[in-house]
């Protein structure tokens, strides 16, 4: 997964699977979870999904639960991945500043 | 009454997609699959969507775990064969697959090279890579052993001098194409997007 570590700037993707995991989920709750919190618009697909799970997982920004005899694996986020998760926040925010001040706010 | 088909697609990955989801349209349903058998079962036209995945370059262990999550998330998936061969204990090197799946054997991920999956339709198409970044990894690894029996099989055909060997060069050439050409097409779209 290209997160650009240096430049700050996740990719959207990687970004909502951190959000969707900061209460335990599945693989199918995040689908779900990303398809609701936007409205449709992002649709991920179960092989992208498996890919950047097991990439977030080697980076230790995710983690898998303790599964307690659960058979789908639920994951959640790490304090590594909550900074990172913070970082990318300010980020968009400084942004959509930028943004407001040449376009013009949201009215 | 379940119905048999035979067919051998090899790596034609997309040809073999849209004969199972042109049968599906009829009203068949792939309840099983053999070196070339496949054996559908009626049911409601255009209930199922197929998609034909690539996943030679996995690992057993990785290939078992992909097939677990995507049916966790409530898809059927079959392995298949891109190769017709028969042998017991076969055993082959692939250069180009990930590490642990180097040695491919009738027991590990040998004749499971492709992974057939169904979900049913709800109105949204199946799509398994959905962002430019994934589709390019995809298609890279894919593009990989083709290129590698394409050079293999072309350099014995111009050494030994043997012109049908070549035949079995050109059979790669088809597949080595078209991802070649869908990775252009991905690269152009991600100049721009993500």
């Amino acid at each position: 997964m290209r997160d650009h570590v240096k430049g700050g700037a996740l990719t959207e993707v990687t970004f909502y699977i951190l959000l969707s995991l900061y209460s335990p989920r599945h693989g199918y709750a995040i689908m779900q979870f990303i398809e609701e919190e936007t409205g449709g618009r992002l649709s991920l697909g179960a092989g992208t999904l498996y890919g950047a799970l097991n990439t977030l997982q080697e980076k230790g920004f995710i983690a898998p639960c303790d599964d307690r005899g659960k058979r789908k694996r639920e994951y959640i986020i790490t304090a590594e991945g909550k900074e990172i998760a913070e970082k990318e926040m300010a980020r968009l925010k400084a942004l959509i500043e930028i943004a407001e001040k040449i376009i013009g706010g949201v009215l | 009454m379940s119905k048999k088909y035979y067919r051998f697609y090899g790596g034609l990955i997309t040809a073999q997609e849209r004969w199972l989801n042109r049968m599906a349209a009829k009203g068949l349903r792939l309840i099983s699959t053999g070196k070339m058998l496949y054996e559908f079962e009626e049911c409601s036209p255009g209930q199922f969507q197929y998609r034909v995945e690539f996943i030679g370059q996995k690992s057993k262990k990785d290939a078992a775990e992909y097939r677990n999550f995507l049916e966790d998330m409530g898809y059927r998936v079959f392995f298949k064969n891109i190769n017709l061969n028969y042998s017991a204990g076969k055993v082959v090197y692939c250069p180009w697959a990930e590490k642990g799946g180097r040695i491919s054997t009738t027991s590990t991920t040998y004749n499971r090279e492709l992974l057939i999956v169904e979900k049913e339709d709800d109105g949204k198409p199946l799509e398994l890579h959905t962002t430019l970044e994934d589709k390019q990894n995809y298609y890279k690894t894919m593009r990989r052993p083709m290129l590698f029996g394409f050079l293999f099989w072309g350099t014995f055909a111009v050494i030994m001098k043997v012109w049908w060997v070549g035949i079995l060069s050109a059979i790669f050439l088809i597949p080595l194409i078209s991802c070649q050409l869908e990775l252009a097409r991905i690269a152009k779209q991600a100049k721009l997007t993500e």
